[in-house]
């Protein structure tokens, strides 16, 4: 067996589950889309074809343009909020002469184990409006004098739900970015040193550039599960107040599995979010991902 | 300590008294006790070795009735619960991956939808359906009857009232709650003034189907007013009452008279009951009747007692809405199914409304049969946690919400409501105005009709 053949069967398994997994259920969900499909329809199996019907009936209706506006906001905050972040917690993190750095390594960790809808539900207490622990915070401190709405008023519901996302979705970025910082030679920054570069220039011309494909990676995975955001959305706001958070994922759910349980528009809008998703990561891959590894 | 520790046990002992003069009566009473043999008492021919549900959770209710029912008739019964607002997705997901649902139940807001997909299936011929039919109370006809034929048995019933919190009337140096809407007002401003209550008022406005669209409906029709006239046109043009209503309302906001409590966008009615129960609002908006049990529950609410039930201004016009369980088209066995939906809906083996009994002595839930109504499970099971002649009172002038708003028969209400929800958020946050959002929900009507 030629070592082409080889690879070909060792790839051959990862291969039939991702299709199975990803491709399948994104092929139907394509075939959806283009039909007539409720729940009479979906329990006798037969879907008439509707063409693009369900397509211009989405692109029609003006909530789920404001669903994708607020999409966009919610990942341009929180995709740069994450990065950023995670850049500067993992460079402290890094510190190996400070103890503390160990145990933070440690409880950094947290937020990544709590289950999406357990962490939309903690941080719906938080923001209560009479008895969060957030407004109560501020009272105690001084800082406010009549309690917050953070997920009740309009102006602030859609930063309100992008907190509780990105405190549960750093861990994910730090541990990547941490990684990569322990990748980088040591000696770089020794000869840097005994030339005189200051700790900001170090960052600004080693670490910086070492950590960029990882940071462009973290940019495409991050851009496409925040894309995709539902859980938070579910415990804390459902959508409102009107429709301040409406945000993709919310907008198929409700289509879908609200009666009247138009599974073929849903579809549709479904669709038209992964293709979105798919068409940033490709650009990505060309922008940010080929420059890096060029 | 010692104050709470005999309220409970207050509260138990006239409970328990409750339930002793019930059972008292049981053998004396009506049709809602048990009657012996009849076609409930009769087993299936078929034979099945399990039949199931699929509900929303209430308490422990399932697993009671369910034990019931498995030790009557030896047959397993296995139960899919979601919460409330999850419960139509539960279904569909399940329907439509073709798994066997024997019995299910419904608001009266997706019924319709349910009926129209072919969920449900009719139960006009079946073995005691008569029966019930004849005892079925108004609401429950106009919820369970579609097409000319019965789809379901009652779940419970319920009738929008206001509530208000005595210490903090008393407080405000108010002699009795307001009787107009101009009354309200005063009160509300007053008791702000005074520095009694920060926000005054509770509404049970978050997303819902009956939450935030009941509280606008009920005033609407409180004040006159309906949502779409028996020929099914809308009633939300300029001028029109609807309308009128929710610019009053929305002035009750942060951007008006800043007497509404923030919260309220986000409670539905168990939670705004837990919320009033902490005792910072005086009054709190027309809301379903039972949540009184939450409100005034010693091991829930701080101001246990203090909760009082308040009628509508005016002539006191409200309106009421019954739930509803339904034989499922997807059904492994439908002697069986209906035997199930008996127990969960009807009468159980010894010819007793169980279930509505127990839900309403309880959980303070209405019933959709009449004798149950004229029960003592009612004048006596709701007594712990409020003026039981009192909400009786207000439940005579109950009409049904479809009387209000015709448009809960139709398949398109669902979507409607969905837009309904984020059109009135808007406005009661200042985003748009009544006029906007009342000409939205206008164009919205044909939008909804061309998603079903």
């Amino acid at each position: 067996m030629s070592a082409g053949q080889f690879a070909f069967f060792m790839n051959l398994p990862t291969l039939v589950c991702l299709g199975l997994v990803l491709a399948y259920p994104i092929g139907y969900a394509a075939y959806l889309s283009v039909h007539r499909v409720g729940l009479a329809q979906l329990r006798r199996g037969e879907f008439p074809f509707n063409e693009w019907e369900n397509y211009s009936r989405v692109f029609e209706d003006p909530l789920f343009w404001v669903a994708i506006k607020n999409t966009l906001v919610f990942t341009a905050i929180t995709v740069t909020s994450e990065i950023v972040l995670a850049v500067l917690i993992a460079l402290l993190i890094n510190q190996t002469s400070v103890w503390t750095s160990r145990l933070t390594r440690f409880l950094i960790l947290l937020p990544y184990a709590i289950p999406p809808i357990c962490n939309g539900l903690i941080w719906s207490f938080l923001y209560n409006f009479q008895f969060g622990f957030l407004n109560r915070i501020l009272f105690t401190l001084g800082l406010s004098d009549t309690p917050i709405n953070w997920a009740g008023n309009p102006d602030t519901a859609l930063y309100a739900v992008t907190v509780p996302y990105i405190w549960r979705t750093l861990p994910f970025a730090i541990i990547l970015i941490h990684a990569a910082l322990q990748g980088i030679p040591r000696e770089l920054y020794e000869q840097a040193a005994v030339d005189g570069a200051r700790a900001w220039h170090r960052f600004w011309h080693i670490t910086l550039p070492m950590l960029r494909q990882i940071i462009a990676i973290i940019l495409i995975l991050r851009t496409a599960f925040a894309f995709a955001v539902f859980e938070e959305i579910l415990a804390i706001t459902q959508g409102g107040p009107g429709d301040a958070t409406w945000v993709s994922a919310w907008y198929s759910y409700k289509i879908t599995f609200s009666p009247p349980n138009n599974f073929g528009m849903g579809s549709a809008s479904a669709f038209i979010l992964a293709v979105m998703i798919g068409v940033i990561a490709l650009v990505y891959m060309r922008v940010v991902y080929r420059r890096v590894t060029l | 300590m010692h104050d709470d520790l005999i309220g409970k046990w207050e509260l138990s002992r006239r409970r328990v008294l409750a339930g002793a003069a019930g059972l008292g009566l049981a053998g004396a009473s009506g049709a809602a006790f048990g009657q012996g043999a009849g076609p409930w008492a009769t087993p299936p021919k078929s034979k099945v070795d399990r039949v199931n549900f699929v509900v929303w959770t209430y308490g422990d209710i399932y697993a009671r009735i369910s034990k019931q029912f498995e030790a009557d008739w030896g047959v397993k019964v296995d139960s899919t619960i979601s919460s409330f607002n999850d419960h139509p997705t539960k279904l569909a997901t399940m329907f439509a991956a073709g798994e066997k649902i024997d019995v299910s139940q419904s608001s009266p807001f997706s019924f319709p939808n349910f009926v129209n997909q072919g969920l449900a299936e009719p139960i006009d011929d079946l073995p005691g359906a008569a029966d019930y039919i004849k005892d079925f109370t108004p609401f429950t006809k106009q919820v369970a009857t579609i097409k000319g034929k019965t789809w379901g048995l009652p779940y419970f019933s319920a009738v929008w009232v206001w509530n208000y919190n005595t210490e903090l009337l008393e407080k405000a140096k108010l002699d009795k709650p307001f009787a107009t809407y101009e009354e309200f007002i005063e009160h509300c401003v007053k008791a702000k003034k005074d520095g009694v209550t920060r926000y005054p008022i509770m509404w049970v406005a978050g997303v819902g189907l009956e939450q935030l669209p009941g509280t606008w409906y009920q005033m609407t029709w409180n004040k006159g007013g309906m949502f779409f006239d028996k020929q099914g046109n809308h009633m939300l043009g300029a001028g029109s009452i609807a309308r009128e209503t929710l610019k009053w309302w929305a002035n009750t906001f942060e951007k008006g008279l800043d007497i509404a409590d923030p919260e309220s966008l986000k409670v539905q009615f168990v939670g705004s009951a837990k919320a009033f129960g902490a005792g910072n609002n005086l009054y709190r908006g027309p809301n379903h009747h039972y949540t009184l049990n939450v409100a005034n529950d010693p091991a829930q609410s701080p101001k246990a007692g203090k909760i009082k039930v308040l009628g509508s201004p005016g002539e006191g016009k409200t309106m009421g809405v019954t739930h509803v369980y339904f034989l499922s088209s997807a059904n492994r066995d439908k002697d069986w199914a209906w035997k199930l939906l008996q127990y969960l809906g009807g009468k159980t083996k010894d010819g007793t409304y169980t279930q509505a009994i127990g839900l309403a002595k309880d959980a303070m839930l209405g019933s959709g049969y009449q004798s149950v109504m004229n029960s003592d499970a009612v004048r006596l099971g709701w007594a712990p946690w409020g003026d039981v002649p009192e909400i009786l009172k207000i439940w005579d002038k109950a009409a049904y919400i479809g009387e209000v708003c015709s448009s809960v028969y139709q398949p398109w209400h669902f979507p409607w409501t969905d837009q309904l929800n984020i059109e009135v958020q808007k406005c009661l946050t200042g985003q748009i105005t009544a006029d906007q959002c009342c000409d939205n929900l206008i164009k919205g009507i044909a939008d909804a009709k061309r998603k079903v």
